[in-house]
């Protein structure tokens, strides 16, 4: 059976390469996309995914504001959730891993990272 | 010289005819011109007979008769035409050379004391003995048909005597004839068979490179779907397999059709990701992953690297960058590292110097040093210069500054496009800046578009 990720991410050309290396990573998944944090807590919710990666700027609600949201929710409190951002500071990152995030990772991406640390939290 | 009987009969007849008209006065004078006429025209219709032309010399008898009827001759003359008529329908009936025989009759004429006929080369025949051949010799009288050749194996020919036993070493002629126009009739077949053949060979081969054309195409289709995300998985690539048999598809075109379309799915990703580089925290490690995606050995990247070089050159260069700081012990390192990371790095030692240079350079990120020793600008001053050039004002500008001036920069009201890193100064924290600050350029940009 295939795994569910849910991608959070505004960014058109972020989405469409993460997707791009989705695609060749070999890996049985399924990507879902939102496009804000509003739209993601509403599908986690709806349905839950094994994994989700989360932009922490976006428009409507941001990151900061949705994972709280999903961390809060019996539904999803156990999904690992991944800080997917441009924002690099020691702060933020200490920020992402209080509000429960696994990890913080920091665009711009490397594809490798990116699938060894997808493939991590997907076996967990 | 032979002269011809009607030759002779055209000379003679014209006094005749003239005499014919003068005919009515019957003057002693006509009369005896009648007479001298009229041995012309018997001698004329000797002639003829001679020939065998038995009716052009009765004419001339009848003419002979009309203008000198007491001619004794001319009975005589009717009488032997009237015998060798007889005589050459009974022995000779008119075959298709007719000519001949009624010329072999001429030495039949009786010799007549008036009649002056060239000698004849044969004694006078006995009126039994029919034809015999014609002599060769010039003075054989020769018949205006005479022009025509004989043909050489006229079977009507009565007395042609027979061919010359074949010699025992050479084919007859005729045979050889029919021979060779079926030997060459034979040859004319062959050589339309040959030709069909041929001919046949090439639609087949024309039809075979049609059908391997089209198995090529179809395997290729199959091949492009497979190998679109990299290289297809075990399972897939034996049902590839299968389908390249089931196309009777040769294995070395098999091999080059996969070899053909691996590079080019291969070389299609790398133009997707180059598009997206500044997405990429490296270009050079994303594109070593996509060779192991693609299964492209260092082999066949080497073979086809002038087919990547042009996305390679792209992917070296991410935009160009003026480094602002007077302070070389930490510029120069960072100046470095920037261009390793595929900017082209312009260094100013001083606001007023960059003022100078940034025209010309039109910048994609300017780095900015917040103090200046030698400078009566500093960065923020330097900055609003910037805000207020409508060219420059939303380039993507980072200040590089100490921590305690951190709380200053953070009161004051910076735009997006704007941002700061404090000293010393983190390259990763810097690229991650820098790229934040891309991308909303960008989105500014597009919404401009």
């Amino acid at each position: 059976m295939s795994k569910v990720i849910l991608l959070v991410e505004d960014d058109e050309d972020n989405r469409d390469l993460v997707s791009f290396v989705m695609q060749r990573s070999r890996l049985d998944v399924d990507l879902v996309i939102a496009e804000n944090g509003q739209e993601a807590v509403d599908k986690a919710l709806a349905s839950p995914p094994h994994l989700i990666l989360m932009d922490m700027q976006m428009p409507v609600m941001d990151g900061w504001h949705a994972v709280p949201i999903l961390k809060a929710d019996d539904r999803t409190k156990h999904i690992p959730i991944i800080a997917f951002t441009a924002q690099a500071k020691p702060e933020d990152k200490a920020r992402s891993r209080e509000m429960g995030c696994v990890e913080h990772y920091t665009k711009p991406m490397d594809p490798e990272e990116l699938l060894a640390l997808i493939q991590k939290y997907l076996n967990q | 010289m032979v002269a011809t009987a009607k030759t002779y009969a055209t000379q003679v007849s014209q006094p005749v005819q003239s005499t014919g008209a003068q005919k009515v006065q019957e003057t002693p004078a006509v009369k005896q011109q009648n007479k001298e006429s009229a041995k012309q025209s018997l001698l004329a219709a000797d002639r003829f007979v001679k020939e065998g032309n038995f009716e052009q010399a009765k004419i001339e008898v009848e003419k002979a008769q009309k203008l000198d009827s007491s001619n004794p001759y001319i009975q005589a003359f009717l009488d032997r035409i009237a015998y060798f008529e007889t005589l050459q329908k009974k022995n000779a009936p008119p075959p298709v050379a007719a000519s001949e025989p009624p010329k072999a009759a001429t030495p039949a004429a009786p010799a007549k004391p008036p009649v002056t006929a060239p000698p004849t080369p044969h004694p006078q025949p006995a009126p039994p003995r029919p034809v015999v051949q014609p002599p060769p010799g010039p003075a054989a009288p020769t018949p205006p048909a005479a022009a025509t050749p004989p043909k050489p194996a006229a079977p009507q020919q009565k007395f042609t005597p027979p061919p010359p036993p074949p010699h025992p070493g050479a084919a007859p002629a005729a045979p050889d004839t029919s021979v060779n126009s079926r030997l060459e009739e034979m040859r004319a077949q062959i050589e339309l068979l040959t030709k069909a053949l041929h001919q046949e060979k090439l639609a087949r081969e024309e039809i075979k490179d049609r059908q391997l054309q089209s198995a090529v195409s179809q395997f290729r289709a199959a091949l492009e779907k497979a190998w679109v995300n990299g290289a297809p998985r075990e399972e897939d690539s034996q049902q590839l397999h299968q389908l390249a048999l089931s196309l009777a598809l040769p294995e070395e075109v098999e091999v080059s059709v996969q070899r053909e379309v691996k590079i080019d799915m291969y070389s299609r990703a790398v133009k997707e990701v180059v598009a997206k580089r500044k997405l990429l925290k490296s270009s050079s490690s994303t594109l070593e992953w996509l060779r192991k995606v693609y299964q492209i050995s260092v082999a066949e990247y080497l073979e086809n690297e002038s087919k990547f070089l042009l996305d390679l050159v792209a992917d070296q260069y991410k935009g160009t960058l003026l480094l602002i700081s007077e302070d070389a012990t930490g510029r120069d390192p960072l100046s470095s590292k920037l261009k390793m990371s595929g900017y082209a790095t312009i260094i100013a030692a001083t606001p007023e110097v960059a003022l100078e240079k940034i025209e010309k350079i039109n910048p994609n990120v300017i780095l900015c040093e917040a103090k200046f020793k030698q400078s009566v600008l500093s960065g923020v001053k330097f900055l609003h210069v910037l805000r207020a050039n409508s060219k420059l004002n939303a380039t993507p500008f980072i200040l590089f500054c100490d921590p305690s001036e951190i709380q200053d920069l953070q009161s004051s009201e910076l735009r997006p496009n704007e941002g700061y890193v404090k000293k010393p100064v983190d390259f990763d924290e810097l690229s991650a800046v820098m790229n934040e600050k891309l991308v909303r350029f960008r989105e500014y940009i597009s919404k401009l578009i």
